[in-house]
């Protein structure tokens, strides 16, 4: 168990490490930017140097660039105030900042989009588990026949596509051309608001998200598969006189597990920090249109929380996956 | 896409066919209460909602149909009449005093803010002095704090009085306090003003010039949650997402005569983000029958809705119209850094305006080529300036050599510019907003400007931001995009708001132009002209003159197209904001 | 795929032979890389064929426009002089265009997989053969750019970068957005190669093979070039020919969100985002542009596939 203890211990080091250095970097990456982060916090009229000054100190932009980078780590985690006194803004920990674009603490606008953002990724991942391992595994049981072809086909064509161009058509053949089509032609419906409304709204762009991902998964599963029947220990179920269907449930499945669940994990962790085009086409307040918006109008505090806050939940995702598989597979700690 | 504006009392008999052919009279049917109208747009959020920063027509028509009530209004009618002032909040359209320097308007009892508390004098005073903050309340129009008694400052020319958040211990709050007076029964206001402004009565159809209650002010906030004094209020606004509006219950319908019988729906929905090619599917199949396009028609799907002289097809009869809009399109010279005749004259010549106008859907949607800014429909401030179709050497599809020609003459009077004009490293920058025709259409300049020797450049800016970039000099380029409408029926709202370095609109940075002291001159005399005919004939005379400075490059006299689902009933253009009259729209059962 | 009898039979022959024989038996390989070869000849050859029938990407056909800028007629006036039609409101030839459009997307996905290989091949060979403090860095190294939403960094990145390349001087205008592009995308890309080899490195220097030379006294640059370069090959080649379709598929998405090339110069993502514009009105204008995007990348996917197959028939069999 110390092992585990000891591999667990470096590994959050590491994660630490890994995030520091990204949130370093992506602060450092906006503030070399030929901006003025103080003068894009107001519109055109701001040209009145005192409006910018004050902004400027406000925000803390009239610091030198390490302690602006300190405050914004103790932020995270102390909430932070912007201003003194009456006219101070407080935003609460975990702080990633203030948007004078927005009028808004960027955690609250983060927490505004995650919920969208979660429905797509949480959706879609179903969507894709089911499709892409379902058909993963026919083409790998049929291999060479109809079927297996069939699955290549529907592979091919789902990594080809790019998904604005299948979410416009879906929009158009199955939304606008169709008098019957329950779906909505875009638009985001909260859950607990109108929870028909909500699944409604969200199955087309859960179908355009998941197509993509399938065809990867189908490509993935088959593979892993193959890969696993040729071993030793299959052999020898099979020499034992186990079923296919036994032997693929009990044996190779549980071993093809792993790999599909870290990839999933994976992929799951980085559409939390948006599914840009498919939130663009189905008009979806999620975390990919917040940080577009935040690009086009050059929001920096808005740009710098997002992409830190996406970035900490990859490297996160990716020390719960190592952490897990120590605990499963001993040899992993060495 | 462009800085909107208002228009025109005057009769246009044009628009009133068009109209008539796009089934405006389908107001005649039963007005039936109830229901949710749902308008769709590609924007992110509204530009503005604080009633002192919405400047739009569209917006100033939306905004003040459901929301916010003004002193006076337009009349909510189809065709010239929409353009006749009424009483709105006030209980007449103004009495003005002592030479037009003197306005007064009294409050109509009982009308209330969205909480029940009544609108007082103070209240609308409040909102115009919001005005003056423009360091807090950007893009609004600034015509209080051009035409109020106060006092500028000599050196800057900027007003001694700098709004309500200031802080400033030098802020003259007293001119202002001075410039406008309230009775003392809180119910009559009274405007002092520096010069006689005959139809101030229409300047007080600006959302800018209503009621803010003190109280609930939150500054730059206030455009997320104004207070409402219409027969409606907000119950959600989420940028990117939505707006809900509801019945404001507070709303006394006997003192608000301009909208009592009209609040039709009992919800109204706006829906932001939708992709352009999106919100015209769902109107040309009409998929929503209830939902409205807040956005013009797309060129591509012009063909799906009208004939090609640009009438509407059956299909759509009585849901779609193609009128003449108020605005002029034209591309501003920034006069600063093209300094120099000849190259502006070129540029003007050697225009593909065929190729440009057949790119955007053709003269039956695009409108005609101008000749100048002020559009023919102003009737008394409109000659012809001799440019355009009256000019023997303009060619609609660009006339090389007479470019040429000038380009030749510029080498020898100015060879800094035309060294960076022709050098392809360099070369000439143009503003114009980041859309696909657009897109397209920088390649017809392109192609057209490389004929007659000029590298020309293209600074795509996406569409929302497009005016806020371009209208900071240090920002702007050679040329940029620009479209104007006069705010009123006079030519006061055009001339000095484009070509005077005060004006509201001033993207040609014309005033260092050796010929702008005498052009000035004749603007500023012309403003206080008590003759009208006289004032238009002046007003014609100096839109020839900004024309052959080439000041603008003319572009169109536009026109636009707009859509809405089969069971929306009441729909028509209403002219003066160049927009559907909103509040007019109802569900039909 | 591939009977006992048949490996058994292919014994004896060199490790390329034996290669070209699995990829000639697949159906679809000889198919896919007569397309592709096509696709890049055409893309060469492209002034060729402008004039052999005649079009150029730069000429406007008003005449096959009406007046309000629409093709008349179903198709988009395909003819004997325009062969898939002209582009609608604009009137240049659909075909010169994207033939010239192709161009421009293949030399971004060329560029950006030549230096993605460049670069996952000397990080992912250094780390795999040295191992030990360089391959922990270079780890690390990799570990932090793949935490980066990648997609949204080349977003964000993308105006104040070409903002200040034409600053520089050095390079203006569209060659300063391609050259962008070709950048951010190597940066992103190199370390997913760079695993790969990585640990085919690490299984190659334990091989006999290398033990001897090194046992003979050569010299680790010696060995690295002569010895575990030429083992790495098979999943470069299968790299390249999987990372070049999703390159130009990420040059429509970013031409798509408004990022990329401007006009006049047209790339295959600038004509499919104008088209997009067209799906009701003009389906074939809609059609044809998307249609070739997903018929290049799905040449090169079942290229790829195929050569996998070839090259590694263990991830088959």
């Amino acid at each position: 168990m110390n092992g585990l203890l000891a591999y667990i211990s470096r590994r959050l080091g590491l994660t630490l490490l890994i995030l520091l250095a990204v949130s370093f970097t992506v602060y450092l990456i906006f503030a070399l930017l030929p901006y003025d982060p103080a003068s894009l916090t107001c519109g055109k009229s701001c040209n009145d140097p005192g409006i910018i000054e004050a902004n400027r100190h406000r925000l803390g932009y009239d610091k030198p660039f390490f302690e602006q980078y300190w405050i914004f780590i103790v932020g995270l985690f102390a909430g932070r105030d912007f201003g003194e006194g009456a006219a101070a803004l407080h935003c609460a920990a975990p702080s990633f900042g203030y948007s004078f674009q927005q009028h808004a603490c960027v955690t609250d606008l983060i927490f505004d989009a995650l919920p969208v953002t979660l429905s797509l990724a949480i959706g879609s991942l179903i969507l894709w588990l089911i499709v892409g391992v379902g058909l993963g595994i026919v083409a790998a049981r049929f291999r060479g026949k109809i079927w297996d072809t069939l699955s290549t086909a529907f592979v091919l064509v789902g990594t080809s596509l790019p998904t604005f161009l299948t979410g416009l058509m879906l929009i158009v053949f199955l939304v606008i051309k169709l008098d019957w089509s329950p779906f909505p032609a875009g638009g985001y419906t909260a859950p607990d608001e109108d929870i028909v409304g909500w699944f409604l709204s969200m199955v087309l762009p859960w179908v355009t998200l998941a197509f993509a991902y399938a065809a990867i998964y189908t490509r993935f599963v088959r593979s892993q598969i193959i890969e696993i029947s040729t071993e030793d220990y299959i052999r020898t179920a099979r020499a034992k006189g186990l079923s296919d269907g036994i032997i693929l449930g009990k044996h190779t499945m549980r071993a093809a597990l792993a790999p599909i669940v870290t990839m999933a994990g994976l992929d799951f962790a980085g559409l939390l920090g948006g599914a840009i085009l498919t939130e663009a086409v189905f008009n979806l307040p999620g975390m990919g249109r917040l940080s577009l918006n935040a690009v086009v109008d050059i929001d920096l505090p808005v740009i710098v929380g997002t992409t830190i806050f996406a970035a900490a939940i990859v490297v996160i995702m990716n020390a719960i996956l190592d952490i897990v598989y120590a605990f499963i597979d001993p040899r992993v700690r060495v | 896409m462009l800085k909107g504006k208002k228009s025109l009392k005057v009769a246009l008999a044009t628009l009133s066919a068009a109209a008539l052919a796009g089934g405006l009279l389908t107001g005649c049917a039963p007005a039936n209460s109830g229901g949710t109208i749902t308008y769709l747009t590609q924007s992110e959020a509204w530009t503005h909602a604080d009633p002192q920063r919405n400047y739009t027509g569209m917006h100033i028509a939306w905004f003040g149909s459901y929301l916010q009530r003004t002193l006076t209004a337009y009349d909510r009618k189809p065709g010239a009449e929409g353009s006749a002032v009424v009483p709105d909040l006030a209980t007449d359209t103004g009495k003005a005093t002592n030479g037009n320097k003197t306005w007064q308007f009294t409050l109509r009892d009982g009308s209330t803010f969205e909480d029940g508390s009544a609108i007082t004098c103070e209240d609308v005073k409040y909102g115009v002095s919001r005005t003056f903050a423009t360091d807090v309340i950007t893009d609004g129009p600034t015509y209080a704090i051009g035409m109020l008694d106060i006092p500028t400052d000599p050196a800057t020319g900027a007003s001694t009085y700098k709004g309500p958040y200031s802080t400033d211990a030098a802020n003259d709050t007293a001119s202002f306090d001075k410039a406008i007076t309230c009775s003392a029964d809180h119910k009559t206001i009274t405007f002092n003003l520096k010069r006689a402004v005959g139809d101030f009565n229409y300047t007080v159809t600006y959302l800018s010039f209503s009621p803010v209650p003190k109280a609930k002010d939150t500054g730059d906030q206030y455009d997320l949650a104004p207070v409402s004094t219409g027969p409606y209020k907000i119950k959600s606004y989420k940028t990117n997402d939505s707006m809900v509006l509801v019945r404001n219950d507070k709303w006394n319908k006997s003192s608000d005569p301009l909208r009592a019988d009209r609040a039709f729906p009992d919800k109204v929905v706006v829906k932001f983000g939708q992709a352009a090619e999106v919100i015209d599917q769902i109107l040309l199949s009409d998929k929503d029958k209830t939902a409205v396009s807040l956005d013009s028609l797309l060129p591509t799907n012009l063909s799906a809705v009208f004939d090609d002289k640009g009438e509407v097809l059956a299909k759509y009869k009585g849901r779609a119209i193609n009128v003449y809009d108020p605005y002029v399109r034209y591309a501003a010279v920034n006069v600063k850094k093209v300094n120099c005749l000849p190259v502006r004259q070129a540029i003007y010549y050697g225009k593909n305006f065929q190729s440009l106008i057949t790119l955007a859907g053709g003269q039956a949607f695009n409108g005609d080529p101008a000749d100048g800014v002020i559009k023919p429909l102003m009737g008394l401030d409109y000659a012809k300036t001799g440019l355009g179709t009256n000019d023997k050497d303009w060619k609609p599809e660009g006339n090389v050599e007479k470019a040429k020609a000038l380009m030749a003459q510029a080498a020898t009077e100015c060879p800094e510019l035309y060294a960076r004009a022709t050098d392809p490293k360099r070369g000439l920058v143009y503003d114009i907003a980041d859309t696909e025709t657009n897109k397209k259409a920088s390649a017809i300049w392109i192609e057209s400007m490389t004929a007659i020797g000029i590298t020309m450049k293209f600074n795509f800016i996406e569409a929302g931001k497009y005016y806020s970039v371009v209208l900071d000099a240090t920002k702007q380029g050679d040329l940029s995009a620009g479209g104007w409408a006069p705010d009123w029926a006079n030519a006061s709202t055009v001339i000095p708001e484009l070509f005077t370095a005060e004006g509201g609109f001033p993207m040609s940075q014309n005033w260092d132009d050796a010929a702008y002291a005498e052009f000035k001159k004749r603007s500023d005399a012309n403003l206080t002209q008590p003759d009208r005919v006289k004032q238009g004939k002046e007003w014609a005379a100096l839109n020839k003159y900004a024309m052959d400075q080439m000041w603008v490059i003319p572009g169109t006299f536009s026109k636009t197209q707009e859509i809405w689902g089969s069971k929306i009933g009441g729909a028509f253009f209403w002219e003066p904001q160049g927009a559907l009259s909103f509040g007019d729209l109802f569900i039909q059962k | 795929m591939f009977s006992k009898e048949a490996e058994q039979k292919v014994t004896g022959h060199s490790p390329r032979e034996l290669a070209w024989r699995r990829f000639k038996s697949n159906k679809v390989a000889i198919p896919s890389l007569v397309v592709a070869l096509l696709v890049i000849l055409a893309v060469i050859l492209a002034p060729l064929i402008y004039s052999l029938l005649g079009i150029d990407p730069a000429a406007r056909d008003e005449g096959a426009l009406d007046n309000r800028g629409e093709v008349p007629g179903d198709w988009n006036g395909i003819s004997a002089k325009h062969p898939l039609g002209v582009v609608p409101g604009i009137g240049y030839d659909l075909l010169a265009r994207m033939l010239f459009g192709a161009r421009v997307s293949f030399l971004i996905a060329l560029a950006s997989t030549a230096i993605t290989v460049f670069l996952g091949l000397l990080m992912g060979i250094v780390g795999g053969y040295f191992r030990g403090r360089v391959d922990g860095v270079i780890g690390r190294f990799t570990d932090f750019l793949l935490a980066f939403p990648t997609f949204f960094m080349i977003i964000a990145l993308s105006a104040p970068t070409i903002e200040r390349m034409e600053k520089s001087g050095l390079i203006q205008g569209n060659e300063a957005r391609i050259l962008y592009l070709i950048i951010i995308f190597a940066i992103f890309g190199w370390p997913y190669l760079s695993r790969i080899i990585r640990s085919q490195v690490i299984s190659i220097r334990e091989r006999d093979f290398v033990l001897s030379a090194r046992a003979l006294g050569a010299s680790n640059f010696r060995i690295l070039v002569k010895e575990v370069l030429p083992n790495v090959w098979t999943p470069v080649i299968i790299y390249v020919s999987l990372s070049l379709p999703g390159y130009l598929s990420a040059e429509a998405v970013f031409s798509y969100l408004g990022i990329g090339v401007q006009p006049p110069m047209p790339t295959l993502g600038t004509i499919i985002a104008d088209s997009t514009k067209y799906m009701m009105n003009n389906s074939v204008y809609f059609f044809i542009p998307s249609l070739a995007l997903i018929l290049l990348v799905l040449t090169f996917n079942l290229l790829g596939d195929a050569l996998r197959d070839a090259l590694d028939p263990k991830s088959e069999n």
